[in-house]
Formats: C-alpha cells, sequence, structure tokens
C-alpha cells in the first residue's frame, strides 16, 4: 500500500493518479510557496473528478469553476439554494431546516438549506472569480469556515454555526453601531458518521499557511477563508503614527482592524476580500490587542 | 479536412484553431460525464473570420474582439459594450422597434452599427468568455437579455417576449429574449459568458432544469418554462422556480450569475 499524503487536503492519496481523488488538487506539479511560508492552493484541474461514498463530482471551467455531482442512491448533499446552477429532473431536492432562524437572518445568513439525493446529477457554482476548496474531512475532523464561503457539503458532514465573538462598536449614544468584521457568525463542519466531503468557494486565489503552537498572524478579517478549529483568534487593532494629518471629523480615526490568528494549526486566505471603509472611533470590542505606532 | 467539432467547419490540415469560430482544433474537447460541454477557450489572439472581415480575439480573463471590417461590411451591438475604434468607421443606429415595451423590459432601444473599412473592438465588464456561434442559414438562437456582444450584419434581429406570467415573475430571465435569425446568408454572433460558458444538446422532449440567472442561450427549438421546485428558500417564500428546458436543441448556460432570487 502507498503511504502518499497529499500535501493539499492532508489525507492519504493515489500518488499515481494525475489529481488527488479526495480533494482534485494536482498531484504531478511542484508545491507553489512564497518565500513567508503560504503555500499556494492549485486549482483544480478542469474535468478532474473527486470520489465520495459512492458518488463522484466533476469540477468544470476554471474561471468560476462548476461542481457537476453524479450522485448515487442514498447519497446526498446540502447546499444553499442561490448556488445551483442545474439539476436533472430526477434528484429529489427538498428542504433541510435550520435551527436557529431569526438569528440567521439578522446575521444575512441563508435561512434554509437544500438537500440534494441521489440518484441524479446536479451542479452547483457561485458568483464569483476564484476557485473551488475541495476539504475531505476525516471522521471527527472538524473546520471553521468564514460566512458566505460553504459552497455544498455530503450528507454525513454534520454544519453547525456559531458566534464569531470579533466585533467592535463605533457611535455614541443612540447612534451607537455593531460591526463584525469576520460576519456575525462562523460555520463549523465536522464529520460524525465517516469521511465526508466539504467544497468552499474562494473568491480570487487561495493561499495555506501552517501554524506552530503559539506562533500568531495577522490578517485582513474578509480575506480568511477557512481554519482548523485549534486555531484561535481576536482582534488586532493598529494606529499608525500620526505625522501632523488631522481627520476634520472629531469621530473619525485611522487604523487598521486585523484578526490575529494563533496557532497550531492550518489557516487559510482568499485574495479577494471586502475592505474595510469606515473611519469611525471604535468606543467599545471584543477582546483586542492594540498597538499605536 | 479537419472539421471543427464546435462550428462543424471544414478546415485545411495543419491549422490549429478553425477559421470559422476560432476554436482550437488541437485539443480534446471538455465534456462532463452528463454531457455539458465547455465553450471553446479562444487561445489569446487567435483570429477567426466571418463575410470579407476579421475578429481577433485578444485576452482571456476578460477578453476583447477586435474586428477589422471589410468595405462591404457591417456588424451591430449594444453601445456600451464599445471599447475603442478607428475613427473613420462610421457608426449609424438601428432601431430595434417596440419602443415602450423595450423600455419596460429594460433593454436599449437603440443598437449601433458599425460599417467597415476599419477596426472596432468590443468588451462586457465582467470575467468571462466569448462564445463565437456561426450562424448557418435558417438558424434561430434566443439569447439572454444583455448577454449579445456583437453580430455580423446579415443577422437579423428582434426579440421575443416570455410568454406567461408564471415566467415572466418567476422566471428570472426578464422580460424579452433576444432572437438572432440567419435567412439566406450565414453569421456570425458573438456572445460574453460570465464565468465559463457550457453547452448542452437536449433530444426531443429530454428536459434540464436550470437556474434562470445561469440561462445564456438556447436554440429556438428548446421550449423554456418556469418550473416551481417543492422547497422554500425563506419564511415568506414558497417555491423556488427554475427554468425547465425541453429539447430538441442546444442549451448554453454561464457558471456566475446573479441568482434572481437573491435579496
Amino acid at each position: 500500500m502507498n503511504t502518499y499524503i497529499c500535501r493539499y487536503c492532508r489525507q492519504p492519496s493515489d500518488p499515481n493518479s494525475p489529481t488527488c481523488p479526495l480533494c482534485g488538487a494536482p498531484v504531478d506539479i511542484r508545491s507553489s510557496v512564497s518565500d513567508s511560508g503560504w503555500v499556494e492552493q492549485p486549482a483544480i484541474k478542469d474535468m478532474a473528478r473527486l470520489q465520495f461514498g459512492q458518488s463522484h463530482l466533476q469540477i468544470a471551467g476554471t474561471t468560476v469553476p462548476v461542481a457537476e455531482f453524479n450522485l448515487a442512491p442514498n447519497d446526498w448533499i446540502y447546499f444553499s439554494h442561490h448556488v445551483l446552477l442545474w439539476t436533472d429532473p430526477a434528484t429529489r431536492l427538498t428542504n433541510m431546516p435550520m435551527r436557529g432562524a431569526w438569528n440567521r437572518k439578522m446575521a444575512g445568513m441563508p435561512l434554509i438549506m437544500v438537500e440534494g439525493r441521489g440518484p441524479g446529477h446536479l451542479a452547483l457554482s457561485d458568483n464569483h472569480a476564484g476557485e473551488v476548496i475541495a476539504l475531505p474531512l476525516q471522521h471527527g475532523q472538524q473546520i471553521w469556515v468564514r460566512e458566505h464561503r460553504f459552497l455544498c457539503a455530503t450528507g454525513n458532514i454534520r454544519y453547525d454555526w456559531y458566534p464569531s465573538d470579533l466585533w467592535y462598536e463605533t457611535g455614541d449614544g443612540n447612534d451607537r453601531e455593531m460591526h463584525y468584521p469576520m460576519g456575525q457568525f462562523g460555520d463549523v463542519f465536522g464529520s460524525h458518521e465517516g469521511p465526508g466531503l466539504l467544497l468552499l468557494h474562494a473568491p480570487g486565489n487561495a493561499f495555506i499557511r501552517d501554524l506552530q503552537p503559539g506562533q500568531s498572524l495577522l490578517v485582513q478579517p474578509s480575506a480568511l477563508l477557512y481554519r482548523d478549529v485549534s486555531v484561535r483568534m481576536s482582534l488586532h487593532l493598529e494606529y499608525p503614527r500620526n505625522m501632523g494629518f488631522a481627520f476634520w471629523h472629531p469621530r473619525w480615526s485611522y487604523r487598521s482592524i486585523w484578526v490575529r490568528l494563533f496557532g497550531p494549526g492550518r489557516v487559510a486566505v482568499q485574495s479577494v476580500y471586502q475592505r474595510p471603509e469606515d473611519t469611525e472611533i471604535i468606543v467599545n470590542h471584543s477582546y483586542a490587542t492594540t498597538h499605536h505606532w | 479536412m479537419i472539421q471543427c467539432r464546435w462550428c462543424q467547419a471544414q478546415n485545411q490540415p495543419g491549422t490549429t484553431s478553425c477559421q470559422t469560430c476560432g476554436a482550437p482544433l488541437d485539443e480534446k474537447d471538455k465534456v462532463s460525464d452528463s454531457g455539458w460541454r465547455e465553450a471553446p477557450r479562444l487561445r489569446d489572439m487567435t483570429e477567426f473570420q466571418f463575410s470579407g472581415s476579421t475578429c481577433q480575439v485578444e485576452g482571456e480573463l476578460v477578453p476583447v474582439a477586435e474586428v477589422a471590417l471589410h468595405p462591404r461590411d457591417g456588424v451591430y451591438f449594444e453601445h456600451h459594450v464599445l471599447l475603442w475604434k478607428d475613427e473613420s468607421v462610421p457608426l449609424s443606429s438601428l432601431n430595434t422597434g417596440g419602443g415602450m415595451k423595450r423600455t419596460i423590459g429594460g433593454m436599449p432601444h437603440i443598437v449601433t452599427v458599425a460599417n467597415g473599412p476599419g477596426r472596432i473592438a468590443f468588451s462586457r465588464d465582467a470575467p468571462g468568455e466569448l462564445v463565437v456561434l456561426p450562424l448557418h442559414p435558417g438558424m434561430e438562437l434566443d439569447v439572454r437579455e444583455h448577454a449579445f456582444l456583437v453580430a455580423s450584419h446579415s443577422v437579423q434581429y428582434s426579440f421575443v417576449r416570455i410568454k406567461g406570467l408564471v415566467n415572466l415573475l418567476h422566471g428570472g430571465s426578464g422580460m424579452y429574449m433576444d432572437r438572432f435569425v440567419t435567412a439566406g446568408a450565414p453569421g456570425m454572433l458573438l456572445l460574453h459568458g460570465n464565468g465559463n460558458v457550457l453547452q448542452r444538446t437536449l433530444q426531443p422532449n429530454e428536459k434540464i432544469l436550470v437556474e434562470p440567472g445561469g440561462f445564456l442561450y438556447k436554440d429556438s427549438s428548446v421550449q423554456m418554462q418556469a418550473a416551481q421546485m417543492p422547497l422554500k428558500t425563506g419564511h415568506l417564500r414558497h417555491g423556488m422556480y427554475l427554468a425547465e428546458m425541453t429539447g430538441p436543441g442546444r442549451v448554453g448556460i454561464q457558471s456566475m450569475y446573479v441568482h434572481h432570487h437573491a435579496d
């Protein structure tokens, strides 16, 4: 038995296949690593097949890739209805109820998931130029994913969501406003009944890095794609040195808001993210480290 | 001779891209297990011909179609896709008719015409692909509104109303589709698909359900009908609608779209 471990999904894989059958990463390429240690997640090759259960999926396209599923009887996946591109009439589509509907609605998250059950074909795609990221999860493995990056998961993967606990507040009196730079909630996916497959969509390119115990890293909050649940995070507020420049508005400040990630564990970022625009003075925040230059 | 598997045109041996549609001739077709074929990715700087004119495709992320017009040729387009042109290329307008109906449908009243000789270039504003569809005499093609980039003057342009209140309210494909018809002479139609473009040929009475936002084009022989799925998409929303396509004919979809029920 060959013991090749895919360097991207970290699962035992087949070295004789041109692509990893579990995550679709090319086997026959050299790893592309930046000087600072970020490993570029290679795009899944056009028409590559990934196996899960008795079913498989195929990736079509490279700009906005489509994940096309061939579902075997008794296999099923779930997804948010807005990523469904096409389905054949034989595939059974039903609703998957979600807990915490009111909180999810307030946080702008999808209220209801759709289950697609085999036998049949269906295809999913997101609406950004980017990459499909396949994360095979072994029994008992969990992964945290930033909200809205989830594309679909196999039926044996459990989906939970928790408050992200990263927030800050601006304004005063009746004009206070809460901000959640990474979204109000984060998704946690865990495989509880054997191995499963989780698909994400990353706008732009995706990069992975392994943090050592105690090692920390600052990233743009909206660029974080996923992390091992062993990686902790908190806010970091950074104030550049004032070189004589003054805002004309007394409630504005010049600062950067980061998320600080603490190892150990794997983290992944995407190269397209939302740039923070608000400049109001922060009056309250979740636990944060601060640095004034 | 080498037959292009995208447009069926014959090409001289040794050519690496089709002279009629620009599709690479030396690459395998990319067809998924369920029969969707990727539209051919045109190589950067690929050239192909229509009538006496030449079109060159530049760029791969948001491709540009640069047309060298023969003195007796013309092309028409929606004015906002015009990227640049030679100063000498004359522009005129083609009234599409149906003024108020097109206003209500959010479609342009006037299609712009450019005549040769000279060079003119077109592009849309999103990452995607150029889809080259040479039209043989007698073909009819329906295209999602605002997806058409440029067509040769021999192709007749009209528009068809999407029929049925359910289709209008829930179809998500707009109120009208552009219809392109060739009569006696062949023509050339260029579309811009957002993301990747996939095409499937449906057999008679074969059905496929497509997210309406992903619909790009179809042969006019393919029937399109809004079909309600037994799904809720929110607390107050009952029923998700997909476009049910019934063959025979070709259906083209794009992988990047705005979901028609997106908030």
